[in-house]
């Protein structure tokens, strides 16, 4: 009994394997957004294309038009927005799942803020000049923060509930907001670099950067899906978990570390960007339910969508320049915080 | 006749000895504030002396002194003093009211809906100073308007209203980026240097209406006082004492309100000072007396200090706003850490 | 010395949004006297406390103190008549006791006047009725939970008004401490004169203590008067929905309620 009831949670076999209701028409739905958001990616920006651009800079590489150019441009941008939030939907997933709060978001949680101090420390006093050296300290600040603010977060009675995970979260960023501003001031050299990066965006999306990022991101799927249905079994508490045969810290310190990698990775080469895991997690539990097999890949699927449209109306809101996507999908997701700030009941706060 | 009471004696010199704390750290801190404003006077690029600094501050002419003290120091000292006064009595408001140290006007989300109004009054409308306060305090105003409809609920929760404030500042901030990018190169650089809550370059004629705001208001602190240590003991004690309490808490709303703005549109939101000033007073006296006026005075000490620390600490010259995010945040973790284990929260 | 007031409330209906708690209540308050209010949970005592206190505002009927609707009477006059201990006030953190009793006097206190004699004189007293006298200095957070009671009780008294009303004053404490503070209130009564109205859990201690008995069913008034004449087997019964038997308490001479249950039968009794 207690053996299928564990292979039922914990391995999914095929047979267990319960389409949610809402799922197919989801997929449907997602996939023909993702397309969309492909396509208004390529089409719209500060520049406008023509329809013929659009297939000379695709499909025929000797054709040399400005337009086709530009269109090329967007090819390894726009892979590279949707290889980014991927890996931001996946991350606020595996966070939520692992601190078992709904408002855990790389952003809220103050990770974003921990990467860019480290990076910017590099800058400033070891000489790093390179997306291949900034992933590694994003990823150090990233992983030290959100033990930091998790720690804080959890100390005290009931554990880390999502009201002290928040403002665990935002003392921490407030404090290293100020130490990177102390970091940047005094040199104009780190300064320019430094916001280089952070105003880059997924405009820093190279044909290098994409390749660099790769790695990290298979590797952090890879954990999200491998643990998503020992992390089910999370949900019921830890002392459910641990009689269906999952052992709940290695659980969390595993994809906890998927979670880091991800959005340490995202971070490092595209810039502080907010809000994306809360918005598309929480949508998809919306439709789907909680079962986190269905939830990790299609936040997968969501968390795509949504920075590449959040860009692409960055990129025409900011025209000539752009704006930040970080900055868009701050305004789109933030009121998803308050929403959820309002609904939740007083109690679990 | 009933002054036999055995216990008469004994109780009324305990309350007198933390009335005269109370008058004993009020003084304290006043003249804690004058030393620093002397200081910010006579230092600088050059150091000159007390009776230079006076002589020039009455209108003698005095080669090299009188431009850098009369244009430069004197109006950076007020502006230091009025923000700090004004961040410190609107934190402790918050707090008090909300009896919560975490309840400030930044965690509000009001310091952003100010500053996004100064933003765009600085860099899409280039309007004067009077206009960038007035818009500050209509935009805080309404930033606490659209908060109180938010946190509104069957039962008020201050984790609620500290989470709706989070997701309220997020947006304003993301608000004001893009203000930036819109704007003039020139004015973004202006803009900036205000966003980090500096007193650089603050001139005299910028500081009237911060000024008039903090002491035109300052009097309701002897009207309300009382009334907001009463809102302390919870609504229901409060109003069955006989405080009004919806009146008292929207005239100390508003008043908060006004000199957070107003500051905020001055000198830009210098951070943490409205949330560590009440704290701070709290300890310095102790809670049984109003410390509305300590902590405007513990908040204008604050910004002077951490203004002479960034000037002449470094190699480098740091705004204001930097020196006491780095004091701040620090405290702030601590306080969370406190919280978190006595669950609080 | 001792002041009469008529409190009077008639057709009362009050409650939470739109949940009406109260149905049609009418009630004098006896002078000078205890009065105790009973009932099961949720029947709405509380919310009738605190609907005569002012703290809830009614949806029909009027409460009136001396003829004069207590909604029309300045705030600030009629704490000085009316004083209110809820059931579970907020203590601010780091106040001393003294200070925090010292806040009673608020409305005996103008805009600018400061701390006269007759505000230590009622701090004084109110401290020694409550014995917390020994406790003034010392921080609020230090006491256990029947000193912090008593020191709320003084900052009621410290008040110095003719009528007070309490929310459960005892609960959460000890028998001693639900006794000893009883006592005190009765002193104050017997002393001062002063009209007392309070919600009670305990029934048996309301009939003690009370010189009459308000009986509350579902937001309604069953019955009132002396204890000896409300607290009878089938009130009781009807009120908690539970038989029970009422004897003579040995010691005050008062009603005792004695549950009955499933496990036991009234058939020994007699």
């Amino acid at each position: 009994m207690t053996k299928s009831m564990n292979n039922f949670v914990v391995s999914g076999k095929k047979s267990d394997f319960h389409l949610p209701k809402n799922f197919k028409i989801t997929l449907i739905v997602l996939v023909l957004l993702l397309i969309a958001s492909i396509a208004a990616s390529l089409f719209f920006g500060a520049k406008a294309v023509s329809m013929q651009d659009l297939i000379d800079g695709l499909f025929y590489s000797d054709r040399d038009s400005h337009g086709a150019n530009i269109v090329r441009k967007r090819v390894s941008r726009t892979i590279f927005a949707l290889l980014c939030g991927t890996a931001l939907g996946v991350a606020g997933a595996l966070m939520q799942a692992v601190t078992r709060n709904p408002l855990a978001d790389p952003s809220i949680l103050g990770v974003n803020t921990g990467a860019s101090l480290f990076v910017v420390f590099g800058i400033a006093y070891l000489n790093i000049t390179s997306a291949n050296q900034y992933i590694w300290f994003a990823l150090a600040g990233a992983a030290l923060t959100a033990i930091f603010v998790f720690g804080i977060g959890s100390l005290g009675r009931g554990g880390a509930t999502p009201i002290k995970l928040v403002l665990a979260g935002a003392a921490t960023t407030a404090a290293l907001s100020s130490l990177v501003t102390a970091i940047m001031i005094p040199s104009t050299y780190a300064m320019d670099q430094f916001r280089f990066w952070q105003i880059g965006s997924v405009g820093s999306g190279t044909w290098d950067n994409i390749m660099t990022f790769i790695p990290f991101l298979l590797v952090g799927l890879g954990i999200a899906l491998l643990t998503a249905p020992a992390l089910n079994a999370l949900a019921l508490g830890d002392e459910v978990a641990s009689s269906l045969g999952v052992h709940p810290s290695s659980l969390r310190f595993g994809a906890a570390f998927g979670g880091v990698l991800l959005c340490g990775a995202a971070t490092a080469l595209a810039g502080p960007i907010g809000f994306i895991g809360l918005l598309a997690t929480h949508v998809m539990r919306l439709i789907l339910g909680p079962d986190l097999r269905f939830v990790i890949p299609m936040s997968a699927l969501a968390g795509a969508i949504i920075l590449t449209i959040s860009d692409c109306i960055g990129r025409l809101l900011g025209s000539p320049g752009e704006l930040e996507v970080g900055i868009v999908t701050a305004f789109i997701g933030a009121p998803i915080l308050i929403l959820l700030a309002k609904k939740s009941k007083v109690r679990s706060l | 006749m009933k002054s036999e009471l055995t216990n008469f004696h004994f109780i009324r010199a305990g309350m007198q000895k933390r009335r005269r704390r109370w008058l004993f750290v009020t003084a304290v801190l006043t003249i804690s504030a004058c030393l620093l404003c002397c200081l910010m006077l006579m230092l600088g690029n050059t150091i000159y002396p007390v009776n230079e600094v006076v002589r020039s501050l009455f209108g003698e002419q005095i080669q090299g002194v009188t431009f850098a003290v009369n244009t430069i120091r004197f109006p950076r000292m007020l502006a230091g003093v009025f923000a700090g006064f004004a961040f410190g009595v609107g934190g402790y408001i918050f707090q008090t009211m909300l009896r919560n140290p975490l309840a400030n006007p930044n965690v509000l989300g009001i310091t952003s809906g100010s500053s996004v109004a100064a933003v765009f009054c600085i860099t899409v409308l280039h309007t004067s100073n009077a206009v960038v306060s007035v818009a500050s305090v209509g935009a805080g105003l309404a930033t606490v308007l659209v908060m109180y409809v938010l946190s509104k609920g069957k039962t008020f929760s201050i984790g609620r209203l500290i989470l709706i404030g989070i997701g309220i500042q997020a947006m304003l901030d993301a608000f004001i980026s893009y203000l930036l990018l819109l704007s003039a190169q020139q004015d973004i650089s202006a803009a900036l240097l205000w966003l980090s809550g500096s007193l650089n370059g603050v001139q005299l004629s910028e500081l009237p209406p911060l000024m008039l705001t903090v002491l035109g208001l300052t009097p309701i602190a002897a009207l309300y006082g009382k009334q907001l240590n009463m809102l302390e003991l919870g609504e229901q004690t409060a109003s069955s004492l006989g405080v009004a309490t919806n009146k008292t808490r929207l005239v100390l709303i508003v008043w908060a309100v006004f000199l957070v703005a107003v500051a905020t549109a001055t000198t830009g939101p210098i951070a943490f000072i409205s949330f560590l000033a009440g704290p701070i007073a709290n300890r310095l006296v102790d809670i049984g007396a109003s410390n509305i006026i300590p902590a405007g005075l513990v908040g204008a000490n604050i910004v002077l200090i951490a203004d002479l620390i960034g000037q002449f600490a470094f190699e480098y010259r740091f705004p204001v706003g930097v020196i006491t995010g780095l004091i701040g945040a620090p405290y702030l973790i601590y306080l969370l850490i406190k919280m978190n284990r006595k669950g609080e929260l | 010395m001792e002041k009469s007031h008529l409190f009077r409330a008639e057709r009362l209906a009050a409650g939470y949004e739109e949940k009406t708690i109260l149905h049609d209540i009418n009630v004098d308050i006896p002078s000078n006297k205890i009065s105790v209010i009973i009932g099961s949970n949720g029947c709405g005592k509380s919310t009738l406390l605190k609907t005569l206190a002012k703290l809830i505002k009614p949806s029909q009927g009027e409460i009136t103190l001396d003829g004069k609707a207590i909604s029309k009477i300045p705030p600030k006059k009629l704490a000085q008549l009316l004083g209110v201990l809820p059931q579970s006030p907020i203590v601010p953190e780091g106040i001393t006791v003294a200070d925090l009793i010292g806040r009673g006097r608020f409305p005996h206190q103008s805009l600018f006047s400061g701390w006269s004699k007759k505000d230590y004189e009622a701090v004084a007293e109110a401290m020694e009725m409550m014995k917390v006298t020994e406790f003034a200095d010392l921080d609020i957070d230090e006491l256990s939970g029947g000193q912090r009671q008593r020191v709320w009780i003084a900052m009621a008294l410290a008040q110095q008004t003719d009528i007070l009303f309490l929310d459960e004053p005892t609960t959460f404490l000890d028998i001693t401490y639900q006794v000893e503070i009883l006592d005190l209130l009765t002193d104050l009564n017997k002393k001062h004169g002063t009209t007392i109205v309070m919600v009670l859990h305990d029934i048996n201690l309301s009939a003690r203590y009370a010189d009459y008995v308000f009986a509350m069913k579902q937001g309604q008034l069953l019955a009132e008067g002396a204890p000896e004449e409300v607290i009878t087997d089938a009130l009781i019964s009807d009120i908690f929905g539970m038989e029970c038997v009422v004897i003579d308490d040995p010691v005050s001479h008062t009603p005792l309620v004695v549950p009955v249950g499933r496990y036991h039968s009234t058939v020994n009794l007699f």
